[in-house]
């Protein structure tokens, strides 16, 4: 418990700590200075970060299951299955499912991740990017061809501690 | 010539009550004032700069979260109950999956104990942190905002190196910490460990952070305003504490040494070495110092737990479809704000027939009629801020 000292004591010490960070963010920036100017000057986010939702169409067997455990059910997957030619003569016709529709709602996504941790086939990727934000709502709704987009700013993944 | 002290006091009251005759008059406090940390709406009956009958009104932020994990899975709950107390909403997850694995009488990997208490407790930290920010604000010094912000925006990096969430992680699974980036067979391999940086990031945070505690301390705790202000004010008694159910660094500034990291097992806290903070005057400046302190054995505690994690898994052997159970169980857990509890029901399924949720927050508030009867107008702020809530665990 702090006593009470020398009347205005504790007002020099008060005045004598914003003084001196002063002093320090002035003449050391590279150390102290913890502001980033926003616009012009970037922080990069951490590898882990759940920024956006990433999308590898080819990866996508339209299986659902990242449909089915999304908490608020804000992705919407449509497919068709497409007869494959049998690749050699007298071979099975295979089927495929392709998809048509993979939309994401980032007005009503929670951010949880947990698209991204039941996909099976390696189809979802985190990706740190943030600025996407909008003046529509509805434009928050991204289509596949804008998900696949955010995949090449996918980042390495950090090593590991043990 | 000398005013005799008393003649001068007795004369200023005589003409208080003889000229200013002050009707008495309904005030609303909120719901949308800047120092009511959210939605929380207060009817005072005011006499004059007194108030009486502070009724506080909530309900503003019901969100429904009970109802809501009733028609969820186990893992869909962990998201919904990271946004009750958003301020650290890694505490919030440790209670409700400890209580999931209670049920299914799980053994937890030792790794995963250690990494959900390092992150508790930094959350413990960054809620606490917060704490020093807005209440030297709401008495009218800016200062400290900058001071324990910095400080707070440390230990949420560190936060989102390990979960990828600064202020919702969703990083524990019923079984242990989360498993892995995806299920897929390339992203298998990519198990979600701690990042390799992370002990040395932690050790160096862990300074700075003790050392701006340090340069709070300094900032504030020698302000002769601010003494002013808050000794002395809002005395809360002990006995009224436990009476209204005040828990967490309320209740130990009122001189209570009861904290559930010391009674319940959930977490390995009997490990680690550090002190229940109390004091024994339960005003507005003992539970501001209380939380100081707690900052800084929060800080030991991480201290202690980088040094002896343990290696192994992180991740104990559950099914793919998570079912619980027939069975019902409470689990209660030292949240920053108090005691949270979950009360969980089960009747065998993928989710929960009934999560009861038990809030620090909606406890602590309840007994602000009882210490607010009477207080002056510009105290009532003072007193609030003090107890130090979040809406939205208020009202989940």
């Amino acid at each position: 418990m702090s006593t009470r000292t020398f009347p205005g004591l504790g007002l020099w010490k008060g005045m004598w700590v914003t003084l001196s960070t002063m002093f320090k963010t002035i003449f050391m920036p590279g150390k102290h200075l913890k502001t980033v100017m926003y616009p012009d000057v970037k922080e990069t986010p951490v590898p882990r970060a759940r920024g956006v939702i990433a999308l590898d169409q080819e990866a996508c067997t339209v299986c659902m299951l990242c449909a089915r455990n999304c908490p608020d059910w804000c992705i919407y997957i449509e497919g068709h299955k497409v007869e494959v030619p049998p690749d050699k003569p007298g071979g099975r016709v295979k089927i495929r499912n392709t998809l048509d529709r993979f939309d994401i709602d980032y007005a009503l996504c929670m951010y949880c991740g947990i698209c991204v941790e039941v996909c099976p086939f390696d189809a979802l990727f985190w990706s740190p990017e943030y600025e996407y934000s909008e003046y529509e709502m509805g434009k928050l709704m991204h289509d596949k061809e804008r998900l696949s987009e955010w995949l090449a700013t996918v980042p390495e993944q950090p090593e590991i501690a043990q | 010539m000398t005013l005799d002290q008393d003649l001068v006091r007795h004369l200023s009251e005589v003409s208080v009550s003889v000229e200013l005759q002050t009707p008495e008059m309904t005030l609303n406090i909120g719901p949308q004032h800047p120092s009511t940390h959210g939605v929380l709406r207060l009817v005072a009956r005011v006499d004059g700069e007194r108030a009486y009958d502070v009724r506080p009104v909530i309900g503003y932020m019901h969100r429904g979260y009970e109802k809501l994990a009733e028609v969820r899975n186990y893992p869909q709950i962990t998201t919904i109950v990271n946004r009750i107390d958003w301020v650290a909403g890694y505490a919030n997850e440790i209670p409700f999956i400890t209580a999931a694995e209670k049920l299914m009488e799980l053994e937890v990997p030792p790794r995963a104990l250690w990494i959900r208490l390092i992150l508790t407790e930094m959350a413990r930290m960054a809620s606490h942190l917060i704490f020093m920010a807005s209440y030297p604000l709401e008495l009218g010094a800016q200062t400290p905002l900058f001071f324990a912000l910095r400080e707070r925006e440390r230990v949420l990096d560190l936060l989102e190196g390990v979960t990828g969430g600064r202020f919702h992680p969703n990083f524990n699974r019923i079984g242990g910490v989360k498993p892995a980036y995806g299920s897929g067979s390339k992203t298998r391999k990519l198990v979600q460990d701690l990042p390799k940086t992370f002990y040395e990031e932690t050790r160096r945070a862990m300074d700075e952070v003790l050392h701006a505690c340090d340069q709070l301390e300094d900032l504030v705790a020698g302000n002769e305003i601010i003494l002013a202000r808050t000794k002395g004010i809002g005395v809360l008694p002990p006995e009224v504490a436990v009476a209204y159910g005040v828990t967490g660094p309320n209740l130990r500034a009122s001189g209570v040494p009861f904290d559930l990291r010391k009674v319940e097992n959930y977490l390995p806290y009997d490990q680690f070495d550090f002190q229940v903070i109390t004091t024994q005057n339960g005003d507005c400046w003992d539970r501001w110092w209380c939380r100081l302190q707690e900052i800084r054995e929060s800080a030991k505690i991480v201290q202690q737990a980088i040094d002896s994690i343990p290696s192994g898994p992180i991740q104990a052997k559950v099914p793919k479809v998570i079912k619980v159970p027939k069975g019902e169980t409470y689990v209660r857990a030292e949240n920053p704000k108090g005691e949270m509890g979950y009360y969980l029901v089960s009747e065998g399924g993928q989710g929960p027939y009934r999560l009861k949720i038990r809030s620090a927050s909606f406890s602590n508030i309840s007994v602000l009629p009882w210490i607010l009867e009477g207080v002056l107008v510009p105290d009532i702020i003072a007193i609030m801020g003090s107890l130090d809530f979040v809406l939205g665990d208020v009202d989940r």
